[in-house]
């Protein structure tokens, strides 16, 4: 493409061939476009980061390096965050930095560390490679700010020269898994991770859980013993009903009350005076509603007439 | 109300009515006092109507809506016709007398003026000694439903009748016998017609003739309007004469007045339809006053009428007897003998103070309820034909059902019952159903059409011997096999004066058959036993060589029929094919017939499998019975098991082909020791699934190793696994845990206000997720099975529907279940018709009921457990509207599919399953359907039906057909066991683009034999825009400054890279 559409409301708009097959064999441009990553919150990360919108969407990491390492040859990428993962790996990096201060404090394992090591046990993907959504954006982080800086400029370069960049071209084949029918073959097997495997996962997460909740139960319970600022004790009685099991007795006990209530309403000559008038006025009111309901189905539908 | 009746009782004379109306007048003066108070709240003597006289409220609304359009406007309708009516009438007045000639002179005087006489067959013969003359009318005046004001303004055309009055003069009195009245009548209206022939063409009308009421003996004269824009009615002169003509003793119905020449006895056959069809022209003028006055006696005797004729113009009913004999003449004529008596003991039916509705439902119900086979007389009893219904008017001689066949009569009652049912039943208000339907359809209506294009449509009289033969015939060799024959045929059209009488009708005949279904696949009947000589005789001439002497096991001998279960052709049509050609030398190729293709195409498309009961799947039920067995008897797992449930079509009987997983749901009683945490819970599962498996294997119930697959790995709150059972039997079962606890955490975590908007998406969409796989699911599979056993044609129907939503490419976008829901209905609420009662009805009654279904502003409501009270439906229109009113724009939901045992109505709709785009292709498609149906009933290809058209998408992605040849097994050794096959591959594949490309594209694709998809580009995303960061699919920088527009090309090219090995290629439409 020319030069004319090198920027987009201050993206470098980078063009991109795509690769064609031969069952569509039209040539395809894709359009990425790329700025330095300037979020809301700057994180030490985002000097060096770039922010990509409408990447393809079976980018992998591997492509994005293979694209500003090899082919516009300008920076060494350190990892590529997608934008379906980004609020998780946000709070992994959050419980990090609560590791590192609560090690300075404790030796003993906290109930934190080891959920955070719950959370990294997750069953195995069934799928070999993931796909982006159309349209979605990546941040890429470089090793350092100069080879972000010069990453872009070789991109706004590229786009000005109109040279073609084809999208994963000689990117070895082994460091990606295959797009097309060979995926859906592979997820077909992953789908069923064998028994080994899960039964180890399932293990360690149990062990893990059980190590978490009794972390939990004795830190509570040291707090407990602390007396607060004005010095007082907490008291507790022995282990908590779990709310959920709590809000079930609460409901049934309120469902209880209601019945007991019920029985005594006819009691007094006026409740069924009362009772008898607001049917009455009930029969009113559901009579307008069908005068409404009428009118509506009249301006719907037009005239009531036989078909 | 009640000065009405006062005013009434000046106007009736008669002694016999003004006892009937003594009562309602004392009663009027105490109404009468209580009035004024009445009259301060006038709201609520409205409601007090409504809610006394009549169904309910809102049924009374419709129905004044209904009747202020239905009602003539009659003094304009009189300002259009009046001068043209006085015009004719003087024209006709003004005729010279034409003194009396034979039969040859008489015709050569009206063809030399270019007029062919409408002779009734048998014409005379030249030699007939009686002379045909013309003298002026006694009297000419407007009869019939015009001039009372008891017509209804519809879509059809409302003649307006002016009845001529010949003088008694012109005949003798021997002229009721051997058609010499016809004869003579037919020659009076050829000479009127001659005669008014200038005037009509200056007032604009075409003169034809025509059968009066589809009789061919009484042919009238039919003024059309020339311009068919103008809206001027139709003009019928037709014939009367004076009631004391002819005596009526000399026409009582079995008399016998068509003799032959030799004996001038009375002994012949009688004739009963010719002998009434005199009688009519006689008592023109005493039905007009008796109806006269009955309009003047019962304010809401007209309105009644109109309903009364809407009703039977929506079920096909009309005067002639080609179409029923029952139309709003007799109708008329009922009510107004109803008044005098009919009920039990000469009770009169029904009173002059009911309202219009009281009229109309206590005459439904009596039609429904009095078999007028056993003759109803008013007035003296005379003796009368059987087997067909009497409504005997003594005084004026004539069985006004004269016209009604058997088949008519019964299918008349068999409407009747269905309206009266609707008319009580509390639940629905039904309205819809008894006045605005079109009811009569034959392919909605029948099971089975046979048509003969080219027989039993002669002039009338042969026509009723004819069909009755037929019907005779029909009704032995079909027995218990049908509930109902009903014979329809047309009258001859109008011709012009100047041309012959058409000897046919140019339509042909039709019989619809309503079939029972026990009955109809029987193989073997069985006749009398050889020792009941009269029978056997009787029996093996009626079938001829086809009868056989059978010994059957209880050692009786009978004679029998051995009809062919394996041939191509249903049994129905072996014995149609054997039997017509055996009575009436009718060959296959003779007449069509329709119904059967319907079976044929759900065999061609589903396995060969029609009923619930076929072997596959009962072999899938027995595994499944097996399973339960083993997983109720395992040692191993730690928790008892509450419940296995099944829940995939494969179990409810409705999957179009009995292949792929059966998905079951078990649950474990309760336990404490279940984690309160979404992932450990879903561990936990994972650990019993594998502890299953091996219980399992060990007992030996599954055929090999069990193996667990992962799900919805993209979360950590829905159910992440199943356990993958291959039954020995061959079956594949997969099996999840249903654990309730998850539901109520879902829940305390979608009220925890800390959710950032995302998670509570998520949530939602879990608990979404939970209630359709566990509790949904389970419970429509179980309330289906026990439909599917109730209604054996339910399954198939649901099955061909299920067909016709993919052939569609539906398949995608609209869940199973939903389908099944649509079809359900059909057999639940099967109103305004019976429950169907073949794959036909069943299947066209859903497209119809689709094709009417307005699903923007109304809710689908099932009654699939038999509890849909209506507080229930009440309940489910509040959600209905709340729905609505929290998504307007129908962004996440389009369809509202209740059931009493789902209100929430979103389980199988929600998350654009279907989108609206989607949901109004499904829609119009529906009515496409019908409107085809409506135009050529008899000969519509069943494949058209199902056939799609490619050229409304933008891009069709042609799959390659490598992967539908048979099995996979060879081609994809990495699989270690190929067992959901390559159909899941493209389902997975269909999924992956369309969530990848959610804004931007629809794809449509059938089910697993479909090798195509179909995509269209969303509209919203095909204009440029402005650049945005959250566009949400790819684009390209277009021309103008900041503007983009959607990279079409890269995104088929990224489908196609996605789906390399799946595709054959991509076409791009224009």
């Amino acid at each position: 493409m020319k030069s004319k559409t090198v920027e987009v409301e201050g993206y470098t708009t980078l063009p991109v061939q795509l690769p064609t097959l031969p069952l569509f064999p039209t040539l395809a441009t894709h359009y990425l476009y790329i700025r330095p990553h300037e979020p809301r919150i700057p994180d030490p990360d985002s000097t060096r980061s770039l922010f990509i919108v409408n990447v393809p969407i079976d980018t992998t990491e591997a492509h994005i390096r293979h694209l500003f390492g090899t082919q516009l040859a300008a920076g060494r990428v350190e990892r590529v965050q997608f934008e379906d993962v980004q609020t998780k790996k946000r709070a992994v990096a959050t419980t990090e930095t609560n590791l590192t201060q609560s090690k300075k404090k404790r030796k003993r394992e906290t109930a934190d560390d080891f959920q955070h090591h719950l959370d990294n046990i997750t069953l195995p993907s069934t799928w070999d490679r993931k796909l982006q959504k159309s349209g979605a954006h990546a941040v890429v982080i470089f090793a350092d700010k100069p080879s972000m800086e010069s990453s872009l400029k070789a991109a706004t370069k590229a786009a000005k020269r109109g040279t073609t960049i084809v999208w994963g071209d000689s990117l070895p084949s082994d460091r990606i898994p295959a797009l097309g029918l060979n995926r859906y073959v592979a997820h077909e097997r992953l789908q069923y991770p064998d028994r080994g495997t899960l039964l180890r996962t399932v293990n360690e997460f149990m062990t893990t859980f059980t190590a978490v909740s009794e972390a939990r139960k004795r830190e509570d319970h040291k707090r407990l013993a602390v007396p607060d600022e004005d010095g007082f004790v907490t008291v507790s009685h022995g282990p908590k009903l779990n709310s959920a099991a709590r809000e079930d007795e609460m409901r049934e006990i309120v469902e209880r009350q209601k019945k007991k209530a019920a029985g005594l309403e006819d009691f007094y000559r006026f409740q069924s005076r009362e009772k008898r008038k607001e049917r009455q006025n009930q029969l009113l009111r559901n009579f307008d509603e069908d005068k409404k309901k009428l009118a509506e189905i009249k301006a719907r539908k037009g005239k009531i007439r036989p078909e | 109300m009640s000065d009405h009746t006062s005013k009434r009782r000046k106007l009736s004379p008669s002694p016999e009515n003004a006892t009937a109306s003594a009562p309602p007048k004392q009663t009027s003066k105490v109404t009468d006092k209580r009035n004024p108070t009445r009259g301060k709240d006038e709201r609520s003597a409205e409601l007090a109507m409504a809610s006394g006289f009549y169904k309910s409220s809102f049924f009374k609304l419709q129905m004044d809506e209904l009747l202020e359009g239905l009602r003539p406007n009659h003094a304009k309708q009189l300002s259009k016709v009046q001068d043209a009516l006085h015009q004719i009438k003087s024209a006709i007045e003004a005729l010279p007398d034409k003194t009396p000639q034979s039969v040859p002179n008489a015709e050569k005087g009206l063809r030399d003026a270019g007029l062919v006489v409408p002779w009734p067959e048998p014409r005379p013969s030249k030699d007939v000694k009686y002379s045909m003359a013309f003298a002026k009318p006694t009297n000419i005046n407007v009869v019939g439903s015009f001039a009372l004001k008891t017509g209804a303004r519809n879509l059809e055309s409302r003649p307006v009748d002016l009845a001529v009055t010949m003088p008694s003069s012109l005949f003798q009195e021997k002229d009721y016998v051997n058609f010499r009245y016809f004869h003579k009548r037919a020659y009076y209206v050829a000479c009127m017609a001659l005669g008014i022939q200038e005037t009509a063409n200056t007032l604009g009308f075409d003169v034809k003739f025509g059968p009066q009421d589809g009789d061919s003996l009484r042919p009238l004269i039919l003024l059309e309007p020339r311009q068919a824009e103008s809206s001027g009615p139709q003009i019928r002169i037709m014939t009367a004469i004076d009631p004391t003509l002819f005596p009526i003793t000399r026409t009582l119905p079995l008399k016998s007045n068509v003799r032959q020449a030799s004996n001038g006895s009375e002994t012949g056959e009688p004739t009963p339809f010719y002998n009434s069809s005199l009688r009519s022209d006689a008592a023109v003028s005493l039905y007009h006053k008796s109806i006269y006055s009955a309009t003047k006696k019962c304010e809401s005797f007209s309105d009644a009428c109109i309903l009364g004729r809407t009703w039977l113009q929506q079920r096909g009913f009309r005067t002639p007897f080609q179409n029923g004999g029952f139309g709003g003449f007799e109708w008329t004529a009922l009510l107004s003998l109803l008044f005098e008596g009919g009920g039990p003991a000469g009770q009169p039916v029904l009173l002059p103070s009911y309202s219009c509705y009281q009229i109309f439902k206590a005459t439904i119900q009596f039609l429904a309820g009095r078999d007028l086979t056993t003759p109803l007389f008013f007035g003296q009893e005379v003796p009368v034909p059987s087997g067909v219904p009497v409504v005997y008017d003594g005084r004026r001689g004539l069985n006004i059902l004269f016209k009604m066949t058997p088949w008519s009569y019964t299918t008349l009652r068999h409407e009747a019952a269905i309206t009266l049912k609707m008319l009580n039943e509390s639940r629905e208000d039904n309205f819809d159903k008894v006045f605005i339907l079109k009811v009569d359809e034959p392919t909605l209506r029948f099971d089975r059409l046979i048509s003969f294009p080219k027989s039993f449509n002669g002039d009338t009289l042969r026509a009723l011997n004819e069909q009755n033969a037929l019907y005779k015939v029909l009704t032995r060799a079909l027995g218990d096999r049908v509930k109902l024959i009903s014979i329809a045929s047309h009258a001859i059209d109008p011709w012009p004066v100047k041309s012959k009488q058409p000897k046919k009708s140019s339509q042909g005949v039709s019989v619809g058959l309503l079939l029972n279904a026990e009955n109809v696949g029987r193989i073997v009947d069985h006749g009398p036993a050889a020792e009941e000589k009269e029978e056997s005789a009787s029996f093996q001439a009626f079938w001829g060589e086809k009868s056989e002497l059978r010994r059957f096991k209880d050692g009786s001998i009978l004679e029998s029929l051995v009809w062919s279960d394996e041939s191509e052709e249903s049994i129905i049509y072996q014995i149609l094919e054997y039997i017509l050609q055996r009575h009436f030398k009718i060959t296959a190729d003779e007449f069509a017939f329709v119904g059967d293709e319907y079976d044929e195409h759900l065999k061609e498309h589903g396995d060969d499998i029609l009923a619930y009961s076929s072997p596959a799947f009962q072999s899938i039920d027995e595994a499944f019975k097996d399973l339960e067995r083993s997983i109720r008897g395992m040692d191993e797992v730690p928790l008892e098991v509450r419940h296995l449930a099944p829940a995939s079509s494969l179990l409810r009987y409705t999957a179009l082909r009995p292949t792929g997983p059966t998905d079951v749901v078990l649950q474990f009683e309760s336990s404490s020791r279940w984690p309160d945490d979404f992932a450990a819970i879903q561990m936990t599962k994972i650990a019993f699934l594998l502890k299953i498996g091996d219980s399992l294997e060990s007992s030996g119930t599954a055929a090999s190793s069990c193996r667990v697959g992962l799900e919805n790995e993209s979360s950590k709150v829905i159910n992440n696994a199943f356990l993958e059972i291959p039954h020995s039997s061959g079956v594949l079962f997969r099996l999840r845990i249903h654990h309730e606890r998850e539901q109520t955490l879902l829940e305390r975590n979608l009220k925890d206000r800390n959710l950032s908007p995302r998670e509570r998406e998520e949530a939602a969409y879990a608990l979404f997720a939970y209630k359709k796989t566990f509790v949904q699911t389970p419970r429509l599979t179980q309330a289906l099975r026990s439909l599917c056993t109730r209604f054996p044609l339910l399954s198939p129907t649901i099955r061909l529907t299920k067909q016709w939503f993919s052939s569609h490419l539906f398949a995608a976008q609209v869940s199973e279940e939903l389908i099944e829901l649509l079809v359900v209905r059909t057999f639940t609420q099967p109103n305004p018709w019976e429950c169907p009662s073949s794959v036909m009805t069943g299947f066209l009654r859903t497209l119809h009921s689709l094709s009417r279904w307005d699903w923007q502003q109304e809710p689908f409501i099932v009654d699939l457990g038999g509890d849909l009270t209506p507080q229930v439906t009440e309940n489910i229109r509040t959600r209905f509207t709340a729905w609505r009113s929290i998504d307007p724009a129908m962004n996440s939901l389009a369809l509202f599919v209740a059931s009493d045992v789902d209100t929430e109505g979103v389980t199988w709709t929600q998350y654009e399953m279907p989108s609206k785009a989607v949901a109004a292709r499904m829609s119009s498609l529906a009515k496409a359907a019908v409107t085809l149906l409506r135009n050529k009933s008899h000969d519509m290809e069943v494949d058209d039906l199902f056939d799609t058209s490619l050229a409304p998408y933008d891009f069709v992605i042609h799959l390659r057909s490598k992967l539908f040849s048979g099995s996979s097994t060879p081609k994809y050794k990495n699989l270690a066991e190929p067992r959901a096959g390559m159909m899941h591959t493209i389902k997975s594949f269909v999924c992956d683009v369309q969530a990848c490309y959610s804004q931007s594209i629809l794809l449509f694709h059938g089910d697993d034999r479909c090798p195509v998809i179909a995509g269209l580009w969303n509209p919203q995303s095909v204009k440029s825009r402005s650049w945005n960061l959250k566009m949400p699919y790819s684009t390209a920088p277009s021309d103008a400054k900041g503007q983009v527009t959607i990279n079409q090309t890269a995104i088929l090219n990224e489908i196609a890279r996605l789906g390399s090995g799946l595709i054959e290629n991509i076409e791009i439409r224009e």
